[in-house]
């Protein structure tokens, strides 16, 4: 035989009580549910006529209701149903067993939605961020020419450049009129090309916005012929007429102009352009821009008759050197995975049409002679 | 101890009058004035309870303050005033033995009989009832004294009832709520300027506010200037 009743917390309603609510103590009897109120009111519904639902604050309170709905029980201590079950003799499983299928029911639709909402803000998100990179690219070709000069002249102040060989020097020369072979076929006009070198062992080059374009002896030491340092010039020229300084800052402006506008916060922007125009254009382009230029290059040289595997030789060159003089080599860290760039260029070049290439007529020998001493 | 709400509706404080040895638990900083012979004790944890830091830490959830403070009259006929936060009006509701699930800002005072804890209604309420995280949890028996940005008022629930997120201001424990739309469509709920709202099943007492702070401050903050 099962206990006789067992007791439990909870409350009562009815009109009857002042209030129509009050605590009581439920007492579950061989013939049904009994509550007791403190001013010791008393209310019964036997278990044929009891209604069970489950609620509350805190979704776990069972409540029980009479016929007429006049007495509703109601109970959140733990043990409440498992003794209720109990002690009726199993009147009230199916009952029971429905109210744990609705709460899985609704356990269901909240994970379902919550799942819904999550991938639809990742999607946004993908779409929101290529949006921004398609609008300030866009953006970018829109801006008039001189702002990639105003930049360029901004950067090039932090930037050192002691040991500048003077306009007269033959290596400037050269590396000048290497410039003005390629300067007809780049893909914008109007770009103010100016060459600086620097006399320097690093084996590197690069190249600000608006046309300025920085060569140490190094890299012109190590080159091979005055055609493979076309091949350094036309990469770093495309990086000017492509205008990849500008978009590199326009990108990252974009992101940090989006995430101030969402914070509401629009006063540190022109400060932060500022900043990113000295540090970033300097630092590297991005990985994109590097194929990209590779291209462009490629392309700049085939027009001007230059042999554009003279660029792939190049990189090869380097690839060899890498071991001997790591230190050097600064312009292979900014410009990563030369196989594949090599495999790119000679990829490209396939695809042009075959035209005879020619030999520049240049005092590379002079120059080489001149740097030695 | 008795009270009696002053100002009435718009900007309204409770006086006490405090015999001997009455004590009576406040939100911090909601003490207007109080005569001398009352002294303040600022802890972590509610009177004759359990608690401490966690508790404290819980309640900082809920949007409450991490102390409490206990006021106890030390001589007879003691009086004190204190006020809520936020303009508006303060209601009393004595508890008898059930729970009151108190959104977060609105509790203000409640006496020794009354157990104060936090307690969590589920993610969606959560994030998207327009309430805080957490929700006070008020048990016991004695007198509890609540805040509302504006009027308060009280509907009698015996069903289902519908109330806009954000003013909600108090319920008993008997109801449950979920958040829903507030239309057939959840586009057309937006469109309608309801959102998303709470939707009460149950039996038992809810207190509503006829204004709520998160509009206020949608109308206030694009106006103010940038630091």
């Amino acid at each position: 035989m099962h206990d006789v009743s067992q007791e439990f917390f909870g409350g009562v309603f009815n009109d009857k009580i002042e209030g129509g609510r009050a605590a009581a103590k439920i007492s579950i009897h061989p013939q049904g549910l009994v509550a007791e109120t403190l001013e010791e009111q008393r209310f019964e519904i036997p278990f044929g006529e009891c209604q069970l639902d489950k609620g509350g604050a805190s979704g776990r309170m069972i409540f029980c209701r009479n016929n007429d709905r006049s007495i509703t029980l109601f109970c959140e201590e733990r043990g409440f149903p498992k003794a209720l079950e109990s002690l009726s003799l199993g009147a009230f499983s199916g009952q029971l067993r429905a109210i744990q299928q609705k709460q899985r029911g609704h356990e269901k639709t909240f994970w379902f939605w919550l799942t819904v909402g999550s991938v639809m803000t990742l999607i946004a998100g993908v779409i929101g961020y290529y949006a921004l990179i398609a609008t300030t690219q866009a953006a970018v070709a829109a801006l008039p020419i001189s702002i990639d000069e105003n930049i360029g002249s901004v950067a090039i102040k932090s930037v050192e450049l002691h040991a500048r060989l003077d306009a007269g020097h033959v290596a400037t020369k050269l590396v000048n009129d290497i410039v003005k072979e390629l300067e007809p076929h780049s893909a914008i006009k109007g770009l103010n090309f100016r060459i600086m070198v620097v006399d320097e062992p690093t084996v590197n080059a690069f190249a600000l916005p608006g046309g300025q374009i920085v060569v140490y002896t190094g890299l012109i030491k190590n080159a091979k012929s005055a055609e493979q340092l076309a091949g350094v010039i036309a990469h770093e020229m495309a990086h000017a007429t492509l205008r990849h300084g500008l978009k590199g800052v326009g990108q990252s402006l974009g992101i940090i102009a989006a995430i101030q506008l969402v914070t509401g916060d629009v006063g540190g922007l022109l400060a932060l352009s500022t900043q990113l125009a000295q540090e970033s254009i300097l630092t590297s382009y991005s990985r994109k821009s590097e194929t990209e230029a590779d291209l462009e290059g490629a392309r700049m040289l085939h027009e001007a008759g230059i042999d554009p595997k003279n660029m792939a030789d190049f990189f090869q060159m380097l690839e060899k050197l890498e071991g001997d003089i790591p230190d050097l080599l600064a312009w292979i860290s900014t410009h990563p995975q030369h196989a594949d760039r090599i495999a790119r260029i000679e990829n490209y070049q396939k695809q042009l049409p075959q035209k005879p290439y020619r030999l520049l007529e240049l005092p590379w020998e002079e120059v080489q002679n001149q740097l030695a001493n | 101890m008795k009270h009696e709400l002053l100002c009435q509706p718009a900007a309204t404080a409770i006086r006490f009058s405090l015999e001997q040895g009455d004590e009576l638990t406040c939100e911090v900083g909601a003490m207007i004035a109080m005569t001398k012979g009352i002294t303040v004790d600022t802890t972590s944890k509610s009177r004759g309870g359990s608690g401490g830091i966690m508790k404290g830490l819980k309640r900082m959830f809920s949007g409450e303050n991490f102390f409490l403070n206990h006021f106890t009259a030390q001589q007879p006929n003691q009086s004190l005033i204190i006020g809520p936060t936020m303009l508006g009006d303060c209601i009393h509701h004595a508890l008898s033995g059930g729970s009151m699930i108190v959104q977060g800002s609105s509790w203000v005072a409640s006496d020794s009989g009354i157990q104060i804890d936090t307690t969590w209604q589920g993610f969606s309420s959560a994030f998207f009832s327009g309430e805080s995280m957490f929700w006070v949890k008020c048990s016991g028996a004695g007198n509890l004294f609540l805040s509302s940005y504006g009027a308060i008022y009280s509907v009698e629930v015996d069903g289902e009832y519908t109330v806009d997120s954000g003013h909600i201001v108090a319920f008993e424990d008997t109801l449950q709520f979920r958040i829903g739309k507030a239309g057939k469509s959840l586009i057309g709920s937006f469109l309608g300027g309801e959102g998303l709202v709470c939707k009460f099943s149950g039996r038992g007492t809810l207190y509503c506010q006829t204004h709520n702070p998160p509009s206020l401050g949608k109308l206030l903050g694009p106006k103010l200037k940038p630091r």
